[in-house]
């Protein structure tokens, strides 16, 4: 949020009330990365974020109260989070915080808000453990998790009756963590599948000849991966010369069906691959979602949305929604309202399980094709494959 | 020099320990975790000036053992349920071995040789960090470091590392004022000569290395029992320069002025943050103007500010 914002969001709080001084407000910690390599995902975010918040507001609120934003940069390391989510507690007093990208940034919040006693939203950290070892009764997840991610990898690679799998992921937690989803939901979808080969690349790498080469070289008739963004962009400008999306079907957790991605490669995306987004621009299957994307892209500027500002949105929307339910910003009415809870979203309904406090936050898979008319490549058919573990 | 603190400064020592000492009364949350965080990295730059200042190398790896330190304790602590009294100095003690070891090829190379081995030393220490992931949990850090009870809220925790800094603070002062520390005064001016003269230029700058990697050891020990979490980011060199830029933004040639310069560029990163996100061309930006306008630092400008207010005056 930029100052000017955040001096709007205050003045309208003041006049909302017509008392102004009299006039409580519900404030929000947000923690995205808005500089350096994060930015490309924490500015879009803000903009989800920024969204929410001024149609709660332009609402009247939440019981009457408004919702104020206090942004900081998380700069995309743990520690610099964990310091600014202290200080957005201990100096702006913040009733919740919401937000945070990349694992360990989201246990560095969770930590926090553990220590403090304050409700933490993550909207985009997919770590499983923020909701397995490292729960507590103030952190909720309402994005998705790595064990359901690969459990709907699975299931494709079963429904396309592939049999020879090689598994290639970046050396970091996302990636182990991934390809543990992966190899769980094999178990479950399709036992019969044989894994021929486990391939590590460096998080960062831009070099992937030798891996495009012993995929080759293995026979697969399926890859499963996990290389997000510009990975992803560089493996397969890579492996285009080598033939391998004609060899193989590509099926990639990590949201490289995202318009950010597709539009990004435009001509340059490969055959064959199938992947997954938590929201996809041209997508109105959700009717909320039409009226969702139009005010995004007058938001944005362009016609084409990011798929990263509806994560932001829903955190907000859920805070929006336990802070009415509670009656109170207090952290445990709060905690205790968000257990259970249901709201509608652009994207469908989402549910927080009252034990695990993570959302059934499903997501969209499907091939991505070429299409008349436009440059980049779209997902069709969509279909949503919900959060659900059998 | 000698082993007694000029008067002055002493005082001012004393009252700014007393302030601090006082600081919960104000009862803010935030002063109090400020005030820990400062600490912290006054204690982190002042052990790094020990290799800069005194002995004249540049190390650009001095986050390996703020990190080692975190991480031993961390470990000690949480998974293997050890005691704070145990795992505290074995986490300073081991802070001090690697730092032993690393000391014992650096100090081998002069000058940029001798930098970017200790880089080359703490970026080895940082892979170790991220592909250890059983131990250290990767790079999703160490999270939910078990503190001890009698510190596991903010006062108590504020006390202690007021107590553990200020501790170390003197003991690093005694250190940089003894004998040895003027032997490395010495080599600093000139290693050839200090050499003729009989000093063991390789161990005097060996033992430099180690004394700094032990207190950088405790700063770090303290951080990851404040963070409740240790991440892989503490051993990259990216903390390595913030922890040099703190160091030369104080002075180097005072034995407190990194401690001033921590204390500066951490609140204004933290005021920066706030309202840009563009800290780093901030940090870029002061670290221009050091190495352009104040080569000596805050306390270098401090000193020459004073000194032409006493040629005036004296005029």
């Amino acid at each position: 949020m930029t100052p000017t914002m955040r001096i709007t969001a205050a003045a309208a709080a003041l006049f909302a009330g017509g008392i102004g001084a009299a006039q409580a407000e519900i404030k929000i910690g947000v923690l995205y990365p808005t500089s350096g390599t994060g930015a490309v995902y924490g500015v879009p975010a803000m903009q989800g974020h920024d969204m929410a918040v001024d149609e709660v507001n332009a609402a009247g609120g939440v019981n009457g109260e408004m919702l104020v934003t206090f942004a900081r940069d998380t700069k995309l390391k743990p520690a610099a989070a964990a310091a600014a989510a202290k200080e957005l507690i201990t100096k702006d007093n913040v009733d919740v915080l919401v937000g945070g990208l990349s694992s360990a940034v989201g246990l560095a919040i969770s930590e926090v808000a553990r220590q403090e006693g304050v409700v933490y939203i993550a909207t985009i950290p997919k770590t499983i453990q923020m909701t397995t070892t490292k729960l507590h009764k103030h952190v909720f997840r309402t994005s998705s998790h790595t064990d359901f991610e690969g459990d709907a990898m699975a299931q494709i690679v079963a429904q396309l009756g592939k049999t020879k799998l090689c598994d290639i992921q970046l050396d970091y937690a996302y990636g182990h963590d991934l390809a543990a989803g992966i190899e769980k939901g094999l178990k479950r979808h399709a036992p019969d599948v044989e894994k021929v080969i486990d391939l590590r690349s460096k998080l960062g790498a831009t070099d992937y000849n030798a891996q495009i080469t012993q995929i080759l070289g293995t026979g697969c008739d399926v890859v499963t991966s996990g290389l997000w963004g510009s990975h992803f962009v560089n493996f397969a400008q890579q492996a285009q010369p080598f033939g391998l999306f004609d060899q193989v079907v590509y099926i990639s957790g990590g949201e490289i069906a995202s318009h950010e991605i597709a539009g990004r490669m435009g001509k340059d995306y490969p055959d064959n691959v199938w992947s997954n987004t938590y929201e996809l621009w041209y997508d109105h299957t959700v009717p909320a979602h039409e009226k969702f994307q139009a005010d995004l892209a007058a938001r944005a500027g362009t016609k084409e949305t990011a798929m990263w500002p509806v994560l932001a949105y829903i955190g907000v929307k859920f805070i929006a929604a336990a802070a009415e339910k509670a009656g109170s910003t207090d952290a445990d009415q709060l905690a205790a309202a968000l257990e259970g809870m249901s709201i509608d979203t652009p994207v469908g309904p989402r549910t927080i399980d009252p034990e695990t406090h993570q959302a059934d936050t499903g997501q969209f898979w499907g091939p991505m094709v070429r299409k008349e008319g436009v440059d980049y490549r779209v997902m069709d058919p969509v279909t949503y494959i919900p959060a659900k573990i059998d | 020099m000698g082993l007694h603190m000029p008067r002055g400064t002493l005082i001012v020592c004393l009252l700014i320990v007393g302030a601090l000492a006082l600081l919960p009364l104000l009862e803010s949350r935030y002063l109090i975790d400020l005030a820990t965080e400062i600490m912290v990295y006054a204690l982190f730059a002042l052990s790094l000036n020990v290799i800069i200042g005194f002995s004249g190398n540049v190390s650009f790896g001095h986050a390996a053992y703020f990190a080692i330190g975190g991480y031993v304790n961390a470990i000690l602590l949480t998974t293997y349920g050890w005691p704070l009294w145990l795992s505290f100095p074995a986490a300073v003690v081991l802070s001090a071995l690697a730092a032993a070891f690393v000391a014992y090829f650096c100090t081998r190379l002069t000058d940029i040789y001798f930098a970017m081995l200790t880089l080359a030393f703490s970026m080895l220490v940082w892979a170790i960090a991220f592909k250890w992931r059983s131990v250290t949990g990767g790079d999703d850090g160490f999270v939910g470091v078990a503190v001890p009870a009698f510190i596991d809220s903010r006062v108590p925790f504020f006390y202690f590392t007021l107590v553990i800094v200020t501790g170390s603070i003197a003991l690093l002062w005694t250190i940089c004022h003894s004998a040895f520390g003027q032997a490395l005064v010495a080599v600093r001016e000139n290693l050839t000569r200090a050499g003729f003269i009989g000093v063991n230029t390789r161990m005097m700058r060996g033992l430099a290395f180690v004394v700094a990697g032990t207190f950088a050891g405790v700063a770090g020990a303290i951080f990851a029992m404040y963070n409740r979490g240790v991440y892989t980011e503490s051993a990259f060199w990216t903390e390595s320069a913030q922890v040099l830029i703190m160091t030369l933004l104080g002075g180097m040639y005072s034995f407190f002025g990194p401690a001033i310069g921590a204390a500066v560029l951490y609140i204004l990163e933290r005021f920066a943050n706030e309202y840009t996100e563009y800290w780093p061309t901030v940090a870029g930006l002061i670290l221009l103007v050091i190495v352009l306008v104040l080569p000596e630092g805050l306390v270098g400008l401090a000193r020459r500010i004073g000194a032409r207010l006493v040629r005036r005056s004296g005029a």
